[in-house]
């Protein structure tokens, strides 16, 4: 790795996106080149009943070359880990390798540093026992439920979301789980506990888990600063297919209170979905997350029904607005199978680096449910510059039947554009590298900070460009049983620098910073940004 | 089901509490159940497969109870000295399977090998879960009904409930409602114009096109065809304050405006949304499981009961819906949002297709008469429906008063006018009427 000093600037304006946004060009249609077969990854997410969900994969670095090595979850195999052996805009190329990730049951898996070593962890969420790996570097990894306190249960496990409370030096774990695995003639209303797993107090270590009651069976839950309150709030996606009385769900987790669920006199409206996925991005430029739930047949993308004026503070009422700006995804658009989709993973990138961030959603039939597509294309709905979407999976080629389930939206050859890997059910896993050639500038940002949470999960990195500016929140949970840590990929059009920001995860904002395109980017917390060069 | 059967375990104490009997079903429950017990197993089973197959509209469970119904109903006719079979009664059914002259049957294994088969034919469509369910209870509740009885006897039974089963379905298919695609909702269909006519009142793309527009022309069981009994009509239509249509949206909006605690929990009670509960046809089927197993009903009484019911509700969908896509009205949140208050939300999600009359209203209306028929008069009863869903249980006075709550339900959610509730009642008890005169009983 190479550090190279970029140093502090002056904000200036970029005209590119807002210009787009006047004209309404045609969007660059993204190549992604299906390379599985040279790739390396074999992986299959197997199983019967118990893996009808699941197959999440994981992208983060463990050996220090920041490329992401890739985790996937195997269901009744073992998971597998394959490192990254990638160049810069080659082919991708991994090399499967024992890391001590190989566990059976292993539904998904999201990377956070748990004790901020600086070496990536790994959390495991398995049917059975939840385990939590600890990164012992060079890509190898021990169990060390014991060693940290972590209570991993015995209970079909779905969904995962870490965050680190205002003080903390250790992370708070929520952990979700599905249905009853006894109640095999009456499952439904069966869902079992979803958990919290706060710091034991005084100890760099876990405490005894929180029953997060109810309980609705979610499939992806995600720690986000929904009200830029500067507190996440614990967003759960539950699948309607097994709660009785339940709903979409919010927690407030405020450090050292007890959980408490939005309600509806505080603005939160019921919802009531097969929820699968969640992926986020202030998609309209109002500093506030949209979140985009995948379900069958249509998906929601939600928006705050009313963007608090200054002064005030944000009401949890969204609206959905997924049918104007065509994101339904309600059945596949492509082939002669018209019967209603089922979305699972999903997840904002900026595929063709025009600056519009777009969405990948994966699709599969849960398991032979006739009234369902059964060819079911996965979606790659590119942005356009009015903000609506427009589908090009088929044009872009990743409209693979299949049953997919997880994916991970990262570059892997860090050559600029990101690429694709997804999980399927019962059949190999794919890798596309994306070989769009006429793309757009990018930038890809790694945050760091000292001390606790090295990362920076919790922070918010913006890229402005006049008059708009996007937002990522860094988060661990959300898609759909599986997460992403390394770069934070930006598309930025045609600007040859950008400025750059970010808001920390204990609410200090840091200086805007200009810097060149088509580059990557280490910003650590009270430093200049300093590029970096892969090998 | 599972947290309903604790419901029902809650009633049948309050039961027993009232000292009220629970008789032979208790008794029997220690070993091998009675054929009513086991009919109530699969049923119940049934219902929750309404709530989590993709395709289960309410009118699509209607169909499938009526089938149903018919088929533990023409699997008991033979071994019972009181019934009369349907054949030729109901409207295609020409014969079905004669048990053997002389020989032994099991009734509960009789009963248990026709719904087994049963509930693959109608619900072979649903998830993986409920695959795994059904499969379960095939084999779980078989264990259950064979035990102790003599290899032959169990052969010749689940012979004849399986033929009887697959004699039912083979005439179910062609009634014109037996392939539903896309959730029920068509890839094409030109929607009427005018001020008065309906439009999607949603954001979900899959339900820009009304749900089963042809479902009007289903074959029905008991009366002619679904233009028999008619509705008058919606009052005219018209945007100007004062006019009868007008007035009838101002009540919906005030309604809305000033709706009560109990009006609200009432209007959640029947709301009986399709893929979140087990539809307003299953809420009856559920109504009916627990007052017979609260009245501890006997097999002729049971099957006859679900075979009427099922019936009716059938017919009262088919009914409902040609009325529906004969006037094609607007909705209420339609109607408010552009004349009255562009900001008004009604209580309950507006159902995607016409107002008129109110389904959920025909239905009742149908199976407040054919309860009353069954039971009497002012038979009162406590209904945990929703219990599973954390909603507290209603105590009713009469099938009759149930009816007339569910219907108004629907203005107090805000998706329904006036004259949808009471035409609707008014319809579906002149479409039992075609139900209660078939002969069952010697």
């Amino acid at each position: 790795m190479r550090l190279v000093s970029f140093g502090l600037a002056v904000a200036l304006v970029c005209v590119s996106i807002a210009t787009a946004h006047a004209q309404q060009a045609a969007p660059v249609i993204p190549t992604l080149v299906d390379e599985t077969a040279g790739t390396g990854i074999d992986s299959t997410f197997k199983g019967e009943w118990e893996y009808m969900v699941g197959g999440g994969a994981a992208s983060f670095d463990c050996n220090g070359d920041l490329y992401p090595d890739v985790l996937l979850a195997g269901g009744e195999e073992p998971a597998k880990f394959y490192m990254n052996a990638s160049t810069v805009g080659g082919p991708l190329k991994f090399t499967a390798a024992e890391s001590g990730l190989e566990l059976e049951h292993v539904t998904g898996a999201y990377p956070l540093d748990v004790d901020s070593d600086g070496i990536m962890d790994v959390a495991l969420l398995r049917v059975g026992e939840n385990v939590v790996m600890r990164g012992l570097g060079g890509c190898k990894f021990e169990r060390a439920n014991e060693t940290w306190g972590f209570s991993g249960g015995d209970l079909w496990w779905t969904s995962l979301a870490a965050t680190w409370e205002k003080g903390a030096d250790w992370p708070t774990i929520a952990v979700g789980s599905y249905i009853d695995r006894a109640e095999e003639i009456s499952p439904w209303g069966s869902c079992t506990d979803n958990w919290l797993l706060r710091p034991a107090a005084g100890e760099r270590k876990f405490g005894a888990p929180v029953v997060l009651k109810p309980s609705y069976c979610p499939l992806s839950i995600m720690f986000t600063d929904w009200n830029r309150s500067g507190t996440p709030s614990l967003r759960v996606s539950n699948d309607r297919e097994y709660y009785e009385g339940g709903q979409e769900q919010m927690w407030k987790i405020e450090p050292g209170k007890e959980p408490v669920l939005y309600k509806a006199d505080e603005g939160w409206r019921p919802l009531r979905i097969w929820g699968m996925g969640i992926a986020s991005y202030d998609l309209n430029f109002d500093g506030y997350l949209e979140y985009f739930l995948t379900s069958m047949a249509d998906n929601k993308l939600q928006t705050l029904a009313a963007v608090p004026t200054e002064g005030s503070a944000a009401k949890p009422t969204y609206a959905d607005v997924a049918y104007p700006k065509g994101v339904t995804a309600h059945r596949p658009y492509t082939g002669d199978d018209l019967k209603p989709s089922t979305a699972w993973h999903s997840e904002f990138q900026d595929m063709n680096n025009d600056g519009m961030v777009d969405l990948f959603i994966a699709k599969g039939n849960v398991w032979e449910m006739p009234d369902f597509a059964m060819k079911d294309p996965n979606n790659l709905l590119l942005q356009l510059p009015d903000g609506k979407f427009m589908e090009a999976g088929d044009k872009a080629g990743i409209s693979h039947n299949g049953q997919s389930r997880g994916a991970a939206l990262a570059d892997f050859n860090l050559d600029g554009l990101v690429d694709l890997v997804v999980v399927n059910r019962n059949s190999p896993a794919q890798v596309w590298r994306n070989a769009t050639a006429e793309a757009g500038n990018w930038l890809q940002v790694k945050l760091k900070q000292a001390g606790a949470n090295p990362d920076a999960v919790g922070a918010w990195l913006e890229v402005r460009c006049n008059p708009q500016t996007m937002r990522r929140e860094i988060s661990v949970g959300g898609g759909h049983a599986g997460g992403q840590a390394g770069w934070s990929h930006f598309g930025v059009g045609s600007e040859a620098e950008v400025d750059i920001r970010v808001t920390w995860p204990d609410g200090t904002a840091g200086e805007w910073q200009r810097v060149a395109a088509n580059a990557f980017y280490v910003v650590e917390k009270g430093k200049a940004a300093e590029a970096w060069v892969p090998r | 089901m599972r947290a309903f059967r604790h419901a029902m375990a809650a009633l049948a104490l309050l039961a027993l509490s009232l000292g009220v009997t629970t008789g032979n079903a208790a008794e029997q429950s220690e070993g091998r159940p009675a054929p009513q017990e086991i009919l109530r197993d699969w049923y119940y089973l049934m219902n929750e497969l309404v709530r989590h197959t993709a395709t289960y509209s309410p009118p699509v469970a209607s169909r499938s109870f009526g089938y149903l119904g018919i088929t533990a109903f023409e699997a008991a006719v033979g071994g019972s000295d009181k019934l009369v079979s349907l054949v030729g009664q109901v409207q295609g059914l020409e014969a079905v399977p004669a048990r053997e002259a002389g020989a032994v049957y099991d009734e509960t294994i009789i009963i248990s090998a026709a719904m087994s088969d049963a509930i693959v034919f109608y619900f072979g469509n649903t998830g993986p879960t409920g695959q795994r369910a059904i499969k379960t209870a095939q084999r779980k509740w078989r264990e259950r009904v064979v035990d102790g009885v003599a290899d032959d006897v169990v052969a010749r039974s689940e012979t004849f409930g399986k033929a009887m089963a697959a004699s039912i379905h083979e005439w179910s298919l062609t009634d014109g409602g037996a392939v539903v695609t896309n959730m029920g909702f068509p890839e094409k269909w030109e929607l009427p114009t005018g001020d008065d006519k309906w439009v999607p009142t949603g954001p979900i793309r899959q339900q820009q096109l009304p749900l089963l527009p042809e479902w009007g022309t289903v074959r029905t069981f008991a009366m002619p065809s679904g233009a028999t009994c008619p509705t008058p009509g919606n009052p005219a239509f018209s945007a100007e304050a004062g006019t009868p249509f007008y007035q009838e949206a101002l009540e919906v909006y005030e309604t809305g405006k000033t709706l009560t605690p109990e009006q609200l929990a009432i209007a959640r009670f029947w709301s009986d949304d399709p893929m979140l509960s087990m539809t307003p046809p299953g809420h009856w089927v559920s109504i009916a499981m627990q007052v017979a197993e609260r009245a501890d009903l006997s097999l002729d009484d049971n099957v006859d009961l679900l075979a009427r019911m099922g019936i009716g509700m059938s017919d009262a969908f088919v009914g409902c819906w040609h009325a529906k896509f004969t006037y094609n009205l607007l909705r209420p949140v339609t109607y408010i949002k552009k004349y009255i208050d562009p900001k008004w939300e009604p209580a309950l999600n507006t159902p995607p297709f016409p107002e008129y009359p109110s389904g959920h209203s025909t239905v009742s209306g149908a199976m407040d008469a054919v309860m009353t028929h069954f039971f009497g008069d002012n038979y009162a009863f406590e209904d945990h429906t929703g219990s599973p869903d954390g909603r507290n249980p209603r105590m009713f006075k009469s099938f009759h008063e149930a009816a007339e709550e569910a219907g108004i339900s629907r203005m107090y959610g805000g998706i329904h006018f006036r004259a949808a509730i009471v035409d609707g009642l008014t319809q579906g008890r002149c479409i039992a009427e075609y139900t209660n005169k078939l002969k069952t009983r010697k």
